[in-house]
């Protein structure tokens, strides 16, 4: 953090300027295909990193990340489209961001006094009243299936395949060309914002009720008050990450925003290590690609039957779920600070340093490479417990 | 009238299911501080070895060997997989509750992909045959349900109350590190209530599939969830209240569903999700539970 | 920014905690003076971390009151009790992970203002405002000996540095009351003999009153100017070290019931 104020900047513009021109220049390369796995993983990385910050940084276990994503999706289809206002699409995707932050606020007298795993169970909760009034609110949701999303619109240019015709260095510019271009901007905003909050005041004090509610509190933290706009701020990213997807889907259906989606946002924190947002975004790059790359690739893998071969074979996306369920039991076993982690790890015994050191501005979330880095939560019962002595 | 005994009975049934679930939950919790996420999966693998087997031993059979198999499958993974997450730390136990979520993933994709998009019968006694009980008819499998939960039950609560197992682990549950040092062992408390829990919750599967439900189904594990609400709204750590809870959860779902059409502004199926609705309002004015020690959800 | 009016004096009057039917702490009374070293002392489970944590808001008294100045501290939650300036350590040393700079910047909480918006956004408000922060956290490590570490992780620290981490990180907060919990326990005796600047110094300097649970006797006569002695929650005597040395009670609580071979020794 303090060198975020010193030599870290320009080191950091340094390590960021190189990926993010190999990101603006892969539409030129890449087909449809792959621009799609990237603009789902974009869309992925925008919600893990927000569930990284409530349940990595602050401690909070959320189910019900899925039921945020929805209100994203639902909200911008409704405020833009019809039946609904017909707003402008640039207005309505803010709208809905906000919207999943108002939902996300609603259910604070909950997330701010309900802690740690067992906010993981109360979560729940929003997924299937979510899911049931996503099919039952037919006028507004369109029910079971679902409605189709209106493009996104700026300044008279639309995120679609025409309208204008664009096409760029010989490269036709379509939908998807388009809308990854989007997703890369309001990627950037996530990891932005996200690492502001971090590294900043707010994230230091959820750290701190994460590794102490006691200590916090008594060093002046307002417990249930970071608890709640933790739980907000989520929300949010999930929203933003909602308006991404359904712009990607161009539909939105109920059985999407399933508690299967919240159970892959919980994977994509754990697999690619609680708390940090390079974490969030490796694993969610890791368990969205899977399932679309084994499926396009599922003849050439051994033991994976290409989709539709019937029951009893192992399917792409069966194949992918084993894997990424494997994948948070063995490194919560063996490296519990995800992928991330370990890389920074590698790196460092690469550079014959202590290992937990780290890279410079790996921030206060991200620090001793331990279990401790997970949802935390009732320390405080135990501290006190033991303070118990009279 | 006859609506609202009716109601009732199905009330009673679903709670007394969903008590065998959520004695599970409260057991493996003040066993080792885990919040059993593996339950929908442990539940769905005790309903299909039931449904893969009576064909050759007979329900009675193929019921006590999914029991049996299922208490020694959960048994094993807490002694092999969770009892090695998370060492000393401090927060291990919620560390653990991660990796219950990890291997429901991988269990139930498996167990779906074996079930595919069948409908597996169970081959119960009981079928969909139907008793008149004066003025209600209630289907034999919902009898069954009470009678059998309540013998299961009470089962539980003997061994809770009366062996030294029971004592070991209310003092486990009070306390790890003291029940540890007056040479409780808190491995063996800890297997025996995962066994217990997988035993309880493969006995609850075949309820939960018995007639009017249709069958088992790969999204059968899901109901298992439900007993979270009853858990949670017993303060997760009291028995009494896990089974008063789930009594309530059962009473909720079978009554908003009897009143589907009283009730229609919530929408068609609300009984479904009804337990939910339930948790979420007393967390609003109880976020402890209904049942948990006074205080302890201060500061 | 900086508190610079004396501390007011912080007044605990006929404070009663039970638990579950125990009672931990009975009918005490005693009252720190503005800018004193106050000492708490007493056998072990004689009440003296209920003390401490009622008077950091985490238990609430059956019973009595606290005040700081005219300012009623028991109904107030924990953050608002350090927002009026009182800050604590822990005996178990309770630390976040990170550097030393990220725990106390997490100590200066109570003072800066940023919020999730600000933050997230990086305005100009809030860059400035952990700038001006962080300047003056690296000024209590270095008033505490913490200065050549400041950028280390805590967890690679030793006991006797994350000791005065806690000690620093309360400091943080500029408080006008300091409670300090068992500062030297389970630290060597060079470790002991640092902390007692430390603390001696910081008292020169700062000008607050301080607040010690302690079980080293020969810390709390070279830095107390008053004690209170607890034994079973209750106050049994009130005085400067010499006169609670001296007094029948206090050596009857220490050193068991027959105090008669003790006096003569």
């Amino acid at each position: 953090m303090s060198d975020l104020l010193k030599s870290g900047r320009l080191r950091g513009s340094a390590t960021f300027l190189l990926p993010a021109l190999l990101l603006c220049a892969l539409p030129f390369y890449l087909d449809a295909f792959w621009l799609r796995i990237g603009l789902f993983s974009m869309a992925a990385a925008i919600g893990a990193v927000g569930l990284s910050l409530l349940s990595g940084t602050a401690g909070q276990l959320s189910l019900g990340h899925a039921f945020f994503l929805a209100v994203g999706a639902y909200g911008y289809v409704w405020l833009a489209g019809e039946p609904g206002p017909g707003l402008p699409p640039a207005v309505a995707a803010v709208l809905a961001v906000l919207l999943a932050g108002a939902a996300g606020g609603l259910f604070s007298p909950v997330a701010g006094r309900v802690k740690g795993v067992y906010l993981g169970v109360a979560t729940l909760a929003l997924v299937f009243l979510g899911h049931h009034v996503l099919l039952t609110a037919d006028s507004v949701t369109g029910g079971f299936n679902g409605r189709s999303v209106p493009p996104l619109e700026l300044g008279g240019f639309t995120f679609a395949e025409t309208d204008p015709e664009l096409t760029v260095l010989g490269v036709p510019f379509g939908a998807e060309e388009r809308l990854w271009y989007l997703g890369l901007a309001l990627f950037a905003l996530t990891w932005f914002t996200a690492r502001g909050v971090l590294r900043g005041r707010p994230g230091r004090a959820l750290a701190a009720l994460r590794d102490s509610e006691t200590a916090a509190s008594v060093m002046g933290v307002p417990v249930a008050r970071y608890r709640s706009s933790a739980f907000v701020v989520s929300s949010m990213y999930a929203g933003l990450a909602g308006v991404l997807l359904a712009l990607s889907f161009r539909r939105v259906v109920p059985d999407y925003f399933s508690l299967l989606l919240s159970v892959d946002y919980l994977a994509m924190i754990v697999i690619g290590g609680l708390g940090s947002v390079a974490g969030a975004t490796v694993g969610a790059v890791f368990v969205t690609a899977l399932p679309l790359l084994m499926t396009r690739y599922a003849d050439q893998l051994p033991l994976v039957a290409t989709p539709g071969s019937g029951d009893g074979s192992i399917g792409p996306t069966e194949a992918s779920r084993y894997l990424y369920g494997a994948a948070i039991v063995v490194i919560l076993l063996y490296a519990p600070d995800g992928l991330h982690g370990l890389a920074r790890r590698t790196r460092a015994r690469l550079r014959r340093r202590p290992p937990v050191t780290g890279p410079p501005g790996t921030g206060p979330s991200s620090g001793a490479p331990s279990a401790e880095t997970d949802t935390a939560g009732d320390t405080a019962t135990t501290a006190r417990a033991k303070e118990h002595t009279p | 009238m006859t609506g609202f005994l009716d109601a009732l009975l199905n009330g009673l049934a679903l709670g007394s299911v969903y008590a065998l679930i959520a004695l599970g939950f409260v057991t493996i919790f003040k066993a080792s501080g885990v919040l059993s996420f593996t339950h929908g999966s442990l539940l769905l693998l005790g309903g299909y070895l039931v449904a893969v087997l009576h064909d050759d031993l007979g329900f009675a059979g193929a019921l006590a060997l999914a029991v049996v198999v299922t208490a020694a499958v959960a048994a094993a993974l807490d002694r092999l997989v969770l009892q090695r997450v998370g060492g000393t730390d401090p927060h291990a136990a919620h560390v653990q509750t991660i990796v219950t979520i990890g291997i429901d993933i991988v269990l139930v994709t498996d167990l779906a992909r074996r079930i595919g998009g069948d409908l597996l019968p169970l081959g119960d006694p009981w079928g969909n045959s139907v008793t008149d009980l004066g003025p209600v008819t209630v289907a034999d499998s919902r009898i069954a349900a009470i009678l059998v939960s309540a013998v299961a039950i009470g089962g539980a609560f003997a061994l809770f109350r009366y062996t030294p197992w029971g004592l070991s682990l209310r003092a486990a549950a009070e306390d790890r590190e003291a029940a540890a040092l007056m040479g409780v062992r808190l491995t063996r408390v800890r297997t025996v209530a995962w066994c217990l829990a997988g035993g309880l919750a493969a006995l609850a599967a075949v309820f939960l599939v018995a007639f009017p439900a249709p069958g088992l189904e790969r999204t059968t594990g899901q109901i298992a969830l439900k007993a979270f609400p009853a858990a949670i709204l017993g303060g997760m750590a009291s028995p009494v209240g896990a089974l008063v809870g789930s009594m309530l959860i059962g009473l909720t779902e079978a009554f908003v569903a009897g009143y589907q059409s009283d009730l229609h502004v919530l929408g068609e199926g609300f009984g479904d999700v009804a337990p939910y609705a339930v948790m979420v309002l007393v967390l609003l004015v109880r976020p402890a539970g209904l049942f948990a020690a006074k205080g302890a959800a201060r500061v | 920014m900086t508190r610079t009016a004396a501390p007011p004096a912080l007044e605990v009057r006929d404070v009663t905690v039970r638990f579950a039917g125990l009672v931990a702490l009975d009918d005490v009374s005693f009252t720190v003076a503005p800018g004193t070293v106050h000492a708490v002392i007493g056998p072990n489970g004689a009440g003296k971390s209920t003390c401490f944590n009622v008077l950091s808001g985490l238990y609430r008294p059956a019973a009595g009151t606290v005040r700081l100045g005219d300012t009623e501290l028991t109904r107030l939650a924990p953050h608002r009790i350090a927002a009026l300036g009182v800050a604590r350590t822990f005996q178990n040393i309770v630390t976040t992970q990170g550097t030393v700079a990220d725990n106390l910047m997490l100590g200066r909480h109570a003072l800066s203002r940023a919020g999730f918006a600000a933050s997230a956004l990086r305005l100009p408000s809030a860059v400035r405002e952990q700038r001006a922060h962080l300047a003056k956290a690296r000024e209590i490590a270095e008033l505490t000996g913490l200065g050549a570490l400041f950028d280390s992780p805590v967890a690679l620290l030793s006991y006797g540095d994350r000791k005065r981490v806690e000690l620093a990180r309360a400091l943080c907060l500029e408080p006008r009351v300091l409670l300090l919990d068992e500062p030297v326990a389970g630290m060597n005796a060079a470790e002991r003999v640092r902390m007692t600047e430390v603390v001696r110094e910081i008292r020169a300097e700062l000008g607050l009153s301080l607040v010690l649970v302690e079980h080293d006797m020969g810390l709390v006569m070279r830095l107390a100017d008053e004690v209170t002695v607890l034994d079973f929650g209750k106050a049994i005597a009130h005085g400067t070290p010499d006169e609670v040395r001296r007094d029948p009670e206090v050596l009857r609580a220490y050193l068991g019931t027959d105090t008669t071979g003790e006096d003569a020794a």
